[in-house]
């Protein structure tokens, strides 16, 4: 019995001893939270930003810049000029360089998701311009570049105000046969961080871009949201229809509306016409004071012009990705997912696409318009 | 050695528990990544597969427990004794035996390298293995009641897993689902065999089976545990096809993992790393009664007490551990397991149904004569 | 799991009785008085007085009642010289009067209270016994304190403390064996139960047990509880000790057996299921909506106590990805300066909060309170300005602290602080995944460990579902069966299988209700 103790004692002394891994202790290692990939003259150069702790600065921002032929070999070669080993478990946003998303994501973001330390749910962006340039720029109000752009992705995503991009949706998307993908992109604009578009890829390299305004347009077409606000510019008319109409004829009438619920329905005619109807539960939230919106007529006035408008937006838009064949709304998908042997391939669809009739239909209500009239 | 089974009454178990021992033994390490393989045949009706292996499975619990009740308490090992007499008999159980300890084996292996791959990379495999075994040995030497607490209580403490996998739905799209069955019916068939590897476990009635006290009871509770692990794979299943899609899934080798990925709490992240410790205890039934089963066998054969038996079996399972090294390595005997699981689990039971059905009219014929 | 205890319960061979030399009472007065004298060794307090020139009486001063001495003994004598021990028996007006006639017998009846009266010449001794000794008056008990409910303790009296639970329960099933234990001390060892509710077998394994001990001495009651467990090498107690009355008459009543050690105000109830240690008896003075929250609270605070620090431990050595954004900065910050890494850190802290709860209960109350503030608040705050730990850190340690408090048995407390520190130990090493080992690893253990036999997880492994409402959460009292399956009676059980049968039977045929059995309460 005895011996038989010792030989356990034995066994995990030998375990402990040969089991030594590796210390992760947080505050002994550089995490990661942000990396820019730019190209350049064929090799990637990797920009990330580095969270240090150390007890005299407290914790502060590192930027690292290095250029290899992969991006793990960018990462080695930060680690040589970093006093702690880099670890991107804590990694947030990825950004891919102008340069580069037109050159072709798809090896980044395969690397991306191959990793285990990094989490499907960061988020990817394209930078307007180098991203070395944006990264390396002083910001005299931001202290931390890494949470900043990622906070400004992040609650632009969920407020919807913005397409989400995590690594998951894209890397879906990317593999997907009828989908493409589409990016928020940044901006550096003097001494902040901006938003400024969607950057629309095709078969992974970048082809086109909106203006960050149709983002809502973009979200509406897509899915169903219920956040999101939307600035308008109805035609001057409307005023006039109102019970005290003001004094001067305004050419025209901005509004702003924030949607409450959306539902949006497809509907396929036949291979290449396709019917989307969105309705658009909304709350005004700005208007001219001379329109009484509790009368009933004036509002659905309003909302006809509201439908007119955004189902020119629409069409411009959809227009636009079809002009650069980026089917980053997914009617690809439905139409595959609903017609029986459609036999639908990815090159045809490619073809089909920018062909495609698409009848816009919008059918907005104004549920709510606030507290005063 | 001994034919028939003397158990004492304090080893009895009552029926319910059944529930707990097949919902355990089922859900191992096959459900961290088995959408990947099936919808490699089955495409988007991969949950169709999954209802068809099920449906199979039922049917071949219902005729597994219709062999046993002919032998009331006896256990498999005694009736492949009793039906093909000693010689032949003992031939089966050497390949059931040797069934039970390579499913130990597959168990252990895929779970030492998905902590590998997403949490230690650089912890020795052989660490882990010794401290899994470590405890697999200190939970065996506790006896059969313990072995099924632990099953109990693998069901209760990992109950909230699932309900968490409701978030990531946030990013499914039903679409990807239809059009619904596009696909042969010879495809999803395909994948309803792909779930082999994922769905057995359920074949240890026939050890546990003169265990139970209510040997009445026994066909309602097995069939409940199925149906429970049907749930799961269920919707585990449907949440996996709707959140990735199609070309993703088939290049996700863990997806269950990947789905956990995605899950933030104000207070924690990366739900993942939490959950694949967790499963510590999701396999540990698993090896426990593998390990317990291959017992039974073996005692039939060569007397030896169970203490020594888990302490040899434990070290021939670590030195095999060591050999296995690369993830081909790992996908190959997955590969063999499941196909090898599939004969003994689903084909094999028609066929000592057959023969003990044979057996007992024989008999019976003798005994009227 | 029941192959030891029926090792114990099967019939062992006949061990060594304790079985002195037998000297009988000298008949002459000065030969006894030698007698006495050499055998006890003539201590002190011995008082030998000769009443007459016949009679000599013995006894130990301050072991007996001298009021009584005086009135029903002295009183009583009369001058005669033809007065032999019986007809002196029968004047003696006190209950326990008895006449030996050998030597030993009578010293140890004489060390419980009892005086000798040996008439010259007779080889015999009268034996009054009329003891009284010392004992603390009923106090409210102070480690096992509650808001509502009885205020009143066990003392280290026996025999007050058998009163005390026949006070709680006038029932004639209430059975008392006695039992002596210890070669040295002849501990006076009461074993209770009431019949009819209590679960014979547990009673015949408890005799059992006692019966086979083979000790030396029984100080306290700690040390039987011991003795008795399954398995007394596990760190978790598997017998309840309770100071409070009410505690123990709830124990008998749902079936359990009670063990009383003279001269300890402890009692020992058993067989006990671990989910019952984190239960108070004033859960079942509370509202059940308070009562359950109270309930969930402890358990709750038992996961906080054991697996916090740990998994501080291990997200900072190992998972720094789990930890939220925001939650990052003001980690990583804190730890800065601490040279330690995190399991140092943490064993170190948990060592001083230890030490601190150390000294305080063994300091007088009044020191203890400062030490327990110098401690808290000193240490805690220099420890953080030298750098040596980080203040979330001692957040976290100090509410695991705390949350152990929460259990409602100081023994089971002392657990839940203890398997802390290996868990630690093997979350700085393995992180989770060691978490998980040592979480396993204490779930195997409670699933082997029993009470008695009974199972210790009960009602949960294996499921009772009929105890549930009295396990986790208190529901209102319809609902909870006043005796728990685990302890209950094969007869009690026979009779409600057979109540349910006869309902069915009624169902049926329609026949006239019978006398309804009544569940004893």
């Amino acid at each position: 019995m005895k011996k038989k103790k010792w030989f356990l004692l034995f066994v995990i002394a030998c375990l402990i001893l040969t089991a030594c891994t590796e210390y992760r202790v947080l505050e002994r290692i550089s995490l990661v939270t942000l990396i820019g990939y730019d190209v350049e003259d064929g090799d990637v150069t990797a920009t990330s930003v580095v969270r240090q702790i150390n007890p005299e600065f407290e914790s502060s921002i590192e930027i690292h810049s290095e250029t290899a032929e992969t991006s793990k070999g960018t990462r080695v070669k930060t680690d040589l000029q970093s006093a702690k080993k880099l670890m991107a478990g804590q990694l947030r946003v990825t950004l891919f360089g102008d340069d580069l998303a037109k050159e072709g994501i798809e090896e980044a973001i395969h690397t991306l998701a191959m990793n285990s330390e990094i989490t499907t749910s960061i988020y990817l962006a394209v930078v307007d311009g180098k991203s070395k340039t944006l990264l390396e720029g002083q910001y005299p109000n931001i202290a931390d570049v890494g949470q900043h752009i990622f906070n400004l992705i992040d609650h632009n995503i969920n407020q919807q105000q913005m397409i989400s991009s995590t690594l998951h949706e894209v890397v879906r998307d990317i593999y997907a046969s009828f989908r493409d993908f589409a990016l928020p992109k940044v901006k550096k604009s003097g001494e902040y961080i901006d938003i400024s578009g969607i950057a629309l890829f095709k078969d992974g390299k970048m082809v086109g871009s909106l203006p960050a305004s149709d983002s809502f347009y973009v979200l509406l077409i897509r899915e169903n949201i219920n956040d999101g606000t939307l600035q308008l510019v109805l035609p001057g008319e409307l005023a006039e229809s109102s019970k005290n109409p003001p004094n001067y004829q305004p050419e025209e009438l901005p509004i702003a509306i924030d949607a409450i619920k959306t539902k949006r329905d497809l509907k396929i005619i036949n291979e290449n016409e396709i019917d989307l109807s969105i309705s658009l539960d909304c709350r005004l939230l700005e208007i001219h004071s001379s329109l009484a919106i509790s009368d009933k007529k004036i509002t659905e006035k309003i909302e006809k012009e509201i439908n007119k408008k955004i189902e020119s937006e629409i069409e411009r838009i959809i227009k636009y990705s079809q002009e650069v064949n980026s089917d980053i709304f997914g009617f690809g998908e439905h139409f595959y997912a609903f017609t029986r042997n459609s036999k639908l391939t990815e090159e045809k669809w490619r073809e089909i696409y920018p062909n495609l009739k698409v009848n816009v239909k919008i059918d907005t209500e104004i549920i709510r318009s606030g507290v005063f009239e | 050695m001994k034919k028939t089974l003397s158990i004492s009454e304090s080893e009895l178990i009552n029926a319910p528990l059944l529930f707990f021992i097949i919902n355990a033994c089922q859900i191992g390490v096959g459900i961290h990544g088995f959408q990947r393989l099936i919808y490699q045949d089955a495409k988007q009706d991969a949950w169709i597969s999954v209802i068809i292996s099920f449906i199979f499975a039922h049917f071949i619990v219902f005729i597994m427990i219709k062999t046993l009740e002919m032998f009331p308490s006896n256990d498999l090992y005694g009736i492949h004794q009793e039906v093909f007499g000693k010689f032949i008999g003992n031939f089966f159980n050497l390949i059931y035996i040797f069934y039970s300890s390579f499913a130990f084996l597959v168990v252990l292996k895929n779970y030492i390298e998905v902590i590998n791959v997403w949490i230690f990379p650089n912890l020795s495999a052989t660490f882990l293995g010794a401290s899994l075994l470590m405890i697999v040995i200190y939970a065996f030497n506790g006896g059969f009641r313990v072995l099924v607490g632990i099953c109990f209580f693998s069901f209760i403490c990992t109950l909230w897993v699932p309900s968490i996998l409701f978030i990531p739905m946030e990013y499914s799209e039903i679409s990807q689902l239809l059009p619904l069955f596009d696909n042969h019916l010879k495809d999803i068939i395909k994948g309803a065999y792909a779930m082999t590897f994922t769905i057995i476990g359920f074949e240890i009635i026939n050890i546990v089976y003169p265990y139970v006290k209510e040997k009445n009871k026994v066909q309602r509770y097995v069939h409940l545990g199925l149906f429970a692990t049907l749930l799961l794979y269920l919707s585990i299943m449907l949440i996996s096809l709707t959140y990735f899609s199609g070309p993703q899934l088939e290049k996700t080798i863990w997806a269950t993992l990947n789905l956990f990925s995605i899950i933030k709490f104000p207070f924690i992240e990366r739900v993942e790393i939490i959950t694949i410790c967790l499963w510590m205890i999701i396999i540990l039934p698993n090896l426990c009664l593998f390990a317990w089963s291959t017992h039974r066998g073996v005692i039939r054969m060569v007397n030896i007490s169970s203490k020594k038996f888990i302490w040899i079996f434990s070290t021939v399972m670590l030195i095999f551990i060591l050999f296995i090294k690369s993830r081909s390595q790992i996908n190959h005997i997955n590969n063999i397991f499941s196909h090898f699981g599939f004969v003994v689990v689903f084909v094999y039971p028609l066929f000592i149904y057959l023969m003990a059905l044979i057996r007992n009219s024989f008999l019976k014929r003798k005994r009227t004569n | 799991m029941f192959k030891k205890i029926q090792q114990k319960i099967l019939p062992n061979e006949e061990k060594p009785e304790y079985n002195p030399p037998k000297i009988p009472v000298p008949p002459l007065k000065n030969d006894f008085i030698n007698e006495l004298k050499k055998i006890i060794h003539s201590p002190a307090d011995l008082v030998i007085r000769f009443v007459t020139n016949n009679i000599t009486i013995a006894f130990i001063d301050g072991l007996i009642e001298t009021q009584s001495l005086d009135d029903n003994i002295l009183a009583r004598f009369e001058d005669t010289s033809d007065e032999t021990p019986s007809t002196l028996r029968e004047r003696i007006s006190i209950p326990e009067v008895n006449v030996f006639d050998e030597m030993i017998q009578c010293i140890d009846e004489m060390l419980i209270g009892a005086v000798l009266i040996h008439i010259n010449g007779h080889p015999q001794v009268v034996l009054a016994k009329i003891p009284s000794y010392e004992k603390r008056s009923l106090e409210a008990p102070e480690n096992e304190s509650q808001v509502i409910g009885t205020q009143v303790g066990f003392n280290e009296s026996l025999n007050t403390n058998i009163t005390l639970i026949r006070r709680f329960i006038t029932n004639p099933n209430l059975c008392n064996e006695h039992f002596t234990l210890g070669k040295e001390t002849r501990t006076s060892v009461s074993v209770l139960y009431i019949h009819g509710i209590v679960d014979e077998k547990h009673v015949n394994t408890v005799r059992q047990r006692i019966k086979d001990l083979d000790i030396v001495d029984l100080i306290d009651s700690a040390i039987l509880a011991e003795l008795i467990d399954d398995s007394s090498s596990s760190i978790f107690p598997q017998t309840l000790l309770t100071e409070r009355p009410d505690r123990f008459c709830d124990g008998l009543l749902t079936g359990k057996v009670g063990i009383i050690v003279n001269g300890s105000s402890m009692g020992i109830i058993c067989p006990f299921s671990f989910l019952e240690f984190f239960q108070s008896r004033e859960d079942q003075n509370l509202r059940w909506p308070i009562a359950s929250f109270i309930r969930l609270l402890r358990f709750a605070a038992i996961i906080v106590s054991i697996f916090f620090t740990p998994i501080y431990v291990a997200s900072l050595t190992f998972h720094y990805e789990v930890i939220p954004q925001p939650m990052l900065v003001p980690l990583s910050e804190s730890r800065a300066i601490v040279p330690f890494p995190p399991i140092i850190e943490a064993l170190f802290l948990e060592l001083v909060i230890e030490l601190l709860r150390e000294a305080g209960a063994r300091l007088p109350t009044k020191v203890g309170q400062t030490i327990g503030i110098v401690g808290g608040i000193v240490i805690g705050t220099a420890a953080v300005q030298a750098g040596i730990t980080s203040n979330i850190l001692i957040i976290i340690v100090a509410l695991g602290a705390l949350a152990s408090f929460t259990t409602p048995n100081y023994m089971m407390g002392n657990v839940i602080r203890i398997i802390r520190f290996p868990i630690i130990v093997l979350a700085g090493f393995w992180g989770y995944y060691g978490i998980m080992l040592a979480f396993c690893f204490l779930l195997i253990h409670l699933l082997k460990q029993s009470s008695l036999g009974a199972p210790y997880l009960a009602p949960f492994y294996p499921p009772r579902l009929k105890d549930w409402p009295d396990s986790i959460v208190r529901l209102p009292l319809p609902f909870i069966s006043r005796h728990s399956v685990n302890s209950r009676s094969r007869k009690e059980i026979e009779k409600s299988k057979k109540k349910k049968n006869t309902k069915k039977q009624r169902q049926n045929s329609n026949l006239t209700p019978e006398n309804k059995e009544k569940v004893i309460e």
